[in-house]
């Protein structure tokens, strides 16, 4: 089944220098229908002005990956990590035990564009850890790259779930097929552009949650940026 | 000092208990390793969502002093337990664990 759900039906906030759109409940939107969905908790698209973000907050026992899509991101924790990603980078940090960290806009006046993603861990007390990792944009052409899975890599941010997140672009025309095992479910994110998904149409902000579906079969009908998650 | 206490969902924030928001009657200790919040409530809507909740829950003491940068003191709950004593009208919370922060040590704090 594929489900979709229209960008236009989605919950919005905007806080003068935020502007998010939560796929799933989130701050003082409350829908007890749509607080999960396999082990995903959080998909925010986040618009965060220049020089604005979330200041010192803990998290605990949640994975929590940031996809920067334009801009930069700053992040600061008490563990002594402070990073700034661009787009092309991917941040992924394990709460585990607890961890306290402030994230916000690193440039002073540009805005910054990302996806803020949490996932329940494989299990509940690890080590609190963060990494980012920098993806080759080359390879996101008309093929799934892996930006994060359980095993990492040299361009994969590592997470501690049976999951992979994948990202692409695909050029106006061109296809690609994607595999489901019996038993899993997706989450598919298009961020800009008009996709055809078996039988299925989305478009910008547009997001859809798939079970028992063999194969998926996406055709693109303009340039779509698109993100497809492979979940437990 | 100022002691404002709050009660949120561990996930996305949602507040349930908020001293500042609403007049509360409280307290706390440690018990071993444990912290344990006993709060006044009669039984509502907001207990019965947390202890929905209960799995996910955060408490946080923020500590505000004219001459000190504000503490904030995080409290997980992680596994409790979580109980309401309904004769009591007393929602119980035990804390696994407790870390400190002032968010005037981190670049940005608002």
């Amino acid at each position: 089944m594929i489900k979709v759900y229209p960008s236009a039906e989605r919950h919005q906030v905007d806080l003068g220098w935020l502007r998010s759109r939560p796929s799933f409940s989130f701050g003082q939107y409350f829908d007890p229908a749509n607080t999960a969905f396999s082990v995903m908790r959080v998909c925010n698209h986040d618009e965060i002005d220049g020089g604005r973000g979330f200041g010192p907050h803990p998290h605990s026992d949640m994975e929590v990956v940031t996809i920067v899509l334009s801009g930069q991101i700053k992040h600061e924790d008490n563990l002594g990590n402070a990073v700034v990603t661009e787009a092309g980078g991917v941040q992924r940090m394990t709460a585990g035990t607890g961890i306290v960290h402030a994230e916000y806009n690193a440039s002073a006046t540009e805005p910054l564009n990302l996806l803020q993603l949490w996932f329940m861990p494989r299990e509940r007390g690890l080590a609190p850890s963060f990494e980012a990792k920098r993806y080759d944009e080359s390879k996101l052409a008309n093929a799934w790259l892996p930006v994060v899975a359980p095993e990492g890599s040299e361009q994969a941010a590592k997470i501690h779930q049976d999951m992979t997140i994948y990202m692409s672009r695909l050029d106006a025309g061109k296809q690609l097929s994607f595999e489901q095992k019996a038993g899993r479910s997706a989450y598919l994110y298009v961020i800009e552009g008009q996709l055809q998904v078996n039988n299925s149409s989305l478009a910008n902000g547009d997001t859809a949650r798939i079970t028992d579906t063999p194969r998926l079969e996406l055709a693109a009908n303009a340039p779509t940026h698109l993100m497809l998650i492979d979940l437990p | 000092m100022k002691e404002q206490f709050l009660v949120k969902h561990a996930v996305g924030g949602r507040t349930f208990l908020d001293s500042d928001k609403t007049e509360l009657t409280y307290h706390y200790e440690q018990a071993g390793a444990s912290w344990v919040f006993s709060i006044e409530l009669p039984q509502n809507e907001t207990v019965e969502e947390i202890l929905k909740w209960k799995e996910e829950l955060n408490v946080f003491l923020f500590h505000t002093s004219a001459d000190q940068p504000t503490k904030k003191i995080w409290f997980y709950v992680k596994d409790g337990p979580v109980d309401y004593d309904e004769g009591a009208g007393l929602l119980r919370i035990t804390a696994q664990s407790r870390i400190e922060y002032v968010p005037d040590s981190f670049g940005f704090t608002s």
